[in-house]
């Protein structure tokens, strides 16, 4: 589903640290706090595990150097198997022929609740969730379970709180970066009024939509309804959807703050409107995730110069700090699966792959210290300090039916919403309709 | 190309009728089979045996067990009856694909047949009849997916990079071609000039003597043309004003002041409005100043009309929600017109000259001609054709999906497409998966029954 | 024979020697040049796509970024072929690989298979033989979304999911019933004093097969071959549900480019156009058997 991000999150934030000085990810980096890393026996010799995640490329590469790490400490021999795209579709027809991959890297938390449903999940081990709750805020243990059931391990995590801005942009406008809303609003606007579109959506790409809207939701409506939205407790007609679809039109409704119109905007496919940014030079500012820093440097910008970025400044009373990630689950009853859960909920694990280029980790106890650029250093930081009120991406716990396909759900009505944001009533009910039918599933 | 039911195994069983028009010679019927030591039906199970297997296993039982799927909810240990139908056609997206299955089935065979029959009347005639027919009909070799990506190309919004909108601008370019300042326009506050239907106006009337100051933003410094120079205010005693871009690169200035660093507008249109009637009309210097030159006293609204503003005619959106599905169908015919051509041309070769030459010694005119002997010879490879075409319009999958970008993919939705899509494209509903598909054969099965038929016809 | 001389005569007739025909003066009065000038238009229309294809595959990508294609006949210094370079450097050859090695045996084994069962069919005398023949038919028409799903079941429980053999097999299953059509009808028109002969001379049914039958139908096997090969080529569909990354064919890798339209059309036109030209190819050298194919489907 989410196509372009896999591939920019690497390579986009290797390019901030090799800007940096940056670290050799060949380096299988033995780590160096961990008590489990004595030089244990080879307790794992002969096992032979398989592992399936959507990574390609460099983050194929870098993963592969964590396997390779648990291979050299267990003896177990573990195998990566790139799903596609798509994980959903690779795996569907290998859990229902029985044969599914040992541990399988879960690009949404919806599909830990499909999954666990079809009882395809083998439960995690106890030593596991003693790692589990060792390193991770009750929130993250919670992402993994379905029915008070542990299930996954959080292992990767993208930073989705972010303005990314062309600095060259504001000074010609001369504008600061914003801190709050209204600050927000009226940069934007006196940076239309130089001449330059503030703002370049990726209307295409359903996801960058409900990205933005679960950070004014999440600012607007507080952590708490946030959850209770997530898992759809509250209607999506309920006030504070109103309330946050109007804060997100201050911005998306105003013709002159969106590049080339809405039209334009949706006909746009992620990275594309980075490169409207930073390669065309059109707009100014970019709503998304860390992994923005690739296409923007594919595109010419300098990261850290000409590419900034500044936090989503608060619409409401909370600062928000939106994660997305993957999870690793079991499919297969067996030693070795839980031994490498285990090793990748650990803050070894953990810290053998924060230094490789393109990682942030929710793991609490991997200290900021560990990345390779003060870019992911500060990155990193910020995801430790906001603790227990993170939250993590709306679209991918809800059923992918509703949070992730293209033309259906929250992504469909967002774009309606971009294309025309005069009806929030309407959409809003359309968006509830969608939400029953698709959590009654 | 991509599906099965393309191209000609769709026609075989309609052949029939074609081949009463395209070929006088009597056909082979089923030929007896004895011989002398007729070989024995053992032998034919021998011979049949890896395809039987293969249809069993990989087609027909499929077509079983979809049916049974079809009444079983997604994760399929439910029986949930005929819910996954009703879904089908209560569901509001649902009906928008249906809708353009319709469209598609309605529009696209239609025209594929009657261009395919214009290119094989006028091939007719030209000399490079081969060398059109092979261009025309290439794009049979293409895959769907490469032709995506081919429209996805000609297709692209921007007249600097998509052919399509390309041509449509430059034609629409000589009938109006723009110069002023698209995008330029007022501030948002009160003391700023009022948009009123695109033009820009002064909120307060002004007298001679009274300078009007017209400042505008949105506008990108550099593109003012090349000759403006430092705004200017106007010190006459006339009618006057100056029209100049509010904005000095790098911010700071006053607002609604002109600033040293700051550039006239020229070349703007004024009009001096007076009780709705236009009394004078006049264009902005270097400096973005003007004056009315003999206008009587008064009070005058200063006015900037809208042609100043109107941006180039863009191009159309072609892959916006509304034309997305013609978009498709126009690659659709660019991919099968060369079908039509040639089964049509075939058909017009075998038609018998004499008839056609008897009747113009009746003295029929040549489009009667045309209408009364050549359509109905015609008709059986026309209906070959057509058929054929309605039957791939119904499993058109790869063009939608390839051409349409993710933002209008429900609004170009086809049966099809759903289908894959609500199976293992993230839905994850193989009960309404099944259920579609059904829906899918129910929806060519005509075409099986009419094919079972004309072969039974010809076995009699 | 007869059906191969008919055919033959209406390709040979549609390929086109001019000559007075039907609708000749009605095209008259609308003037010669007038005629020609049109169908140049028409042709340049329908090549402009695909010559669009090939120039921004051949394009630098700062200028495909900024400028449409057709620029580059004024300034051809925007051709490279760096794009090419870029894109067999992402592992798409694999790819190509992997779309020949479907192609090839999903083809071959069309052919075999359905020669057979249409041998059968027209020559060999068994109970029930057209009400078999007859299901055949009906299958024609049969959509490929029908078997995806349980196919997909099937295929898991015997381990081939997301392997090349099974796509294969899947692309042989559903090319059969066209090909057993095709070579049916043309085996039913050898004269059966050929076979009658070889069958008192007491050859067996198989030798038959391989020495009079099967060399007779060259013809009609080079339009089935070539259809097929094409099917599969240019299919994307079952790639798409059945082959995993690592088997993917050239449709399904572009495929996955796709979604990034905006900045990969530096990836995709050069990928499209790798993947159009060996069919472009075929299709221009036997394009005289695909025609008979299609007459085959329509006029037999």
């Amino acid at each position: 589903m989410r196509k372009a991000k896999a591939l920019a999150v690497v390579a986009g934030l290797s390019i901030v640290t090799a800007a940096c000085g940056g670290a050799d990810p060949a380096e299988p980096a033995p780590a160096a706090n961990g008590a489990s890393s004595a030089p244990a026996a080879k307790t794992l010799e002969g096992v032979t595990l398989e592992v399936a995640a959507k990574w390609t490329g460099e983050e194929q590469t870098n993963f592969e150097a964590v396997l390779k790490a648990f291979q050299d400490k267990t003896g177990a021999k573990v195998t990566y198997a790139s799903t596609g795209e798509d994980t959903g579709a690779y795996l569907g027809p290998r859990i229902q022929g029985g044969n599914p991959p040992d541990i399988a890297i879960l690009p949404q938390p919806g599909l830990v609740q499909q999954y666990a449903e079809q009882k395809a999940l083998k439960p995690l081990a106890s030593e596991v969730q003693a790692e589990i709750d060792k390193n991770y805020t009750p929130y993250w243990k919670e992402l993994g379970s379905a029915d008070g059931q542990v299930y996954g391990v959080l292992v990767k995590a993208a930073h989705k709180s972010l303005i990314w801005y062309r600095a060259p942009a504001f000074e010609e406008a001369g504008v600061q970066p914003p801190t709050d809303w209204a600050t927000l609003l009226t940069a934007a606007q006196t940076v239309a009024d130089s001449g330059t579109p503030p703002f370049s959506f990726c209307g295409a790409s359903g996801w960058t939509l409900t990205d933005l809207f679960e950070n004014v939701y999440l600012s607007t409506a507080g952590p708490e309804n946030y959850d209770k939205l997530s898992k759809h407790e509250i209607p999506w007609t309920d006030a504070s959807v109103t309330t946050a679809l109007e804060k997100m039109a201050e911005i998306t409704g105003k013709k002159e703050f969106v590049l080339g119109g809405s039209s334009t905007a949706l006909q746009t496919e992620f990275p594309a409107c980075v490169t409207k940014v930073y390669g065309e030079k059109k707009a100014a500012m970019i709503i998304e995730a860390d992994f923005v820093a690739a296409s923007a440097s594919e595109s010419g910008a300098k990261v850290g110069e000409d590419a900034k970025f500044f936090p989503f400044p608060k619409a409401g009373e909370t600062e928000p700090v939106v994660l997305g990630g993957d999870i690793a689950v079991a499919l297969k009853e067996s030693k070795g699966a839980m031994a490498l859960l285990q090793y990748l909920a650990s803050a070894e694990g953990g810290a053998v792959w924060a230094k490789l280029p393109g990682y942030l980790s929710p793991n609490r106890n991997v200290p900021a210290t560990t990345y390779p650029s003060p870019v992911t250093q500060q990155l990193a930081q910020t995801i430790i300090d906001a603790g227990e009120s993170v939250r993590y991406d709306m679209s991918d716990l809800a059923p992918s039916a509703f949070g992730g396909t293209d033309g259906k759900g929250e992504w469909k009505y967002l774009q309606d919403f971009l294309r025309d944001p005069s009806d929030i009533k309407g959409i809003q009910e359309k968006l509830e309709s969608e939400a029953t039918k698709a959590w009654k599933k | 190309m991509t599906d099965r039911s393309d191209g000609p195994q769709a026609t075989r069983g309609d052949g029939k009728s074609a081949a009463r028009g395209a070929s006088p010679e009597p056909q082979p019927t089923t030929p007896p089979a004895k011989g002398a030591q007729g070989p024995t039906p053992r032998m034919a199970l021998w011979f049949l045996l890896p395809a039987l297997i293969l249809l069993g296993a990989m087609v027909i039982y499929p077509i079983i067990f979809s049916i049974f799927r079809s009444f079983f909810d997604s994760a399929g240990d439910t029986f949930v009856g005929a819910d996954n139908y009703t879904a089908i056609f209560t569901d509001a997206s649902m009906l928008t694909t249906i809708r353009n299955n319709l469209i598609w089935v309605v529009i696209a065979p239609i025209l594929v047949t009657t261009i395919g029959l214009i290119f094989a009347v006028l091939t007719e005639r030209i000399k490079w009849a081969t060398a059109f027919k092979l261009i025309v009909f290439m794009p049979m070799a293409v895959s769907l997916m490469a032709s995506g990506v081919i429209f996805r190309l000609v297709y692209e919004q921007d007249p600097d990079k998509g052919v399509a909108n390309a041509v449509i601008t430059s034609v629409g370019d000589v009938f109006d071609s723009s110069q002023g300042y698209p995008g330029a326009r007022p501030r948002e506050n009160d003391a700023a000039p009022a948009l009123e239907n695109g033009a820009v106006v002064t909120r307060q009337p002004i007298q001679a003597g009274q300078p009007a100051l017209l400042p505008l933003v949105g506008l990108k410094p550099d593109l003012l043309p090349a000759d403006a120079v430092t705004a200017k205010a106007v010190t006459g005693p006339g009618v006057g004003g100056t029209v100049w871009l509010d904005f000095a690169p790098g911010g700071g200035g006053a607002v609604g002041k002109i600033d040293d660093n700051e550039k006239g507008m020229p070349g703007v249109t004024v009009e001096a409005v007076q009780q709705g009637a236009v009394k004078g009309t006049t264009t902005t210097a270097a400096d973005g100043s003007f004056t009315f030159a003999g206008l009587p006293a008064g009070d005058y609204v200063m006015r900037l009309p809208q042609s100043n503003f109107t941006a180039s005619f863009g191009g159309v959106s072609w892959l916006g929600p509304t034309l997305i599905t013609p978009a498709i169908i126009g690659a659709f015919i660019w991919v099968w017109a060369g079908f039509a051509m040639v089964l049509i041309a075939a058909g017009l070769a075998a038609i018998p000259r004499d008839a056609l030459e008897a009747a113009r010694i009746d003295g029929a005119t040549e489009w009667q001609v045309f209408r009364k002997i050549t359509v109905p010879l015609l008709s059986p490879v026309l209906v070959v054709v057509f058929v054929t075409m309605i039957i791939n319009t119904l499993k058109v999958f790869d063009l939608v999906f390839v051409i349409a970008p993710g933002s209008v993919q429900p609004q170009a939705n086809v049966i099809a497409l759903e289908m894959w899509r609500v199976s293992f494209g993230g839905g994850g509903n193989q009960g309404l998966g099944s259920a579609l598909s059904i829906f899918l054969l129910v929806l060519v099965l005509p075409f099986m029954i009419i094919n079972i038929r004309r072969f039974r016809r010809e076995q009699q | 024979m007869m059906a191969t001389a008919t055919v033959e005569r209406t390709v040979a007739n549609s390929a086109g020697a001019p000559k007075r025909g039907v609708l000749g003066r009605v095209i008259d009065r609308l003037g010669g040049g007038f005629l020609q000038a049109l169908l140049i238009v028409v042709a340049l229309f329908w090549l402009m796509p695909t010559l669009g294809l090939l120039i921004v595959s051949i394009r630098g990508e700062t200028f495909n970024n900024s400028s449409g294609w057709w620029t580059a006949f004024t300034q051809p210094a925007q051709l490279t072929l760096a794009n090419y370079s870029d894109l067999l450097a992402t592992g798409f050859t694999s790819s190509f690989w992997n779309t020949i090695a479907i192609t090839v045996p999903a083809t071959l084994l069309v052919i075999g298979i359905a020669a057979m069962a249409g041998y059968a069919f027209a020559w060999i005398e068994f109970p029930g033989r057209d009400a078999v023949f007859l299901v055949v038919v009906a299958l024609l028409v049969v959509p490929i979304q029908i078997a995806l799903i349980p196919i997909a079941k099937l295929y898991g429980s015997l381990n081939i999911f997301g392997s090349i053999p099974g796509v294969v097999l899947f692309h042989v299953a559903f090319g059969l019933p066209f090909a057993i059509f095709l070579l049916r009808n043309f085996f039913a028109g050898i004269p059966k004093e050929l076979l009658e002969a070889a069958r008192m001379d007491g050859a067996g049914e198989w030798k038959i097969f391989a020495t009079v039958v099967f060399p007779l139908a060259k013809p009609a096997i080079a339009s089935l071959g070539i259809f097929q090969f094409l099917w599969v080529w240019n299919d994307l569909l079952v790639a798409l549900v059945f082959a995993d990354t690592d088997n993917q064919p050239m449709t399904k890798a572009l495929q996955s480019q796709m979604r990034q339209f905006g900045t990969n059309v530096d990836i995709l036109a050069p990928g499209a156009f790798l993947s159009l030209i060996i069919p472009l190819v075929l299709f221009f050298a036997f394009q005289r058997y695909f025609v008979q194919g299609m007459m085959a489907g329509s006029v037999k």
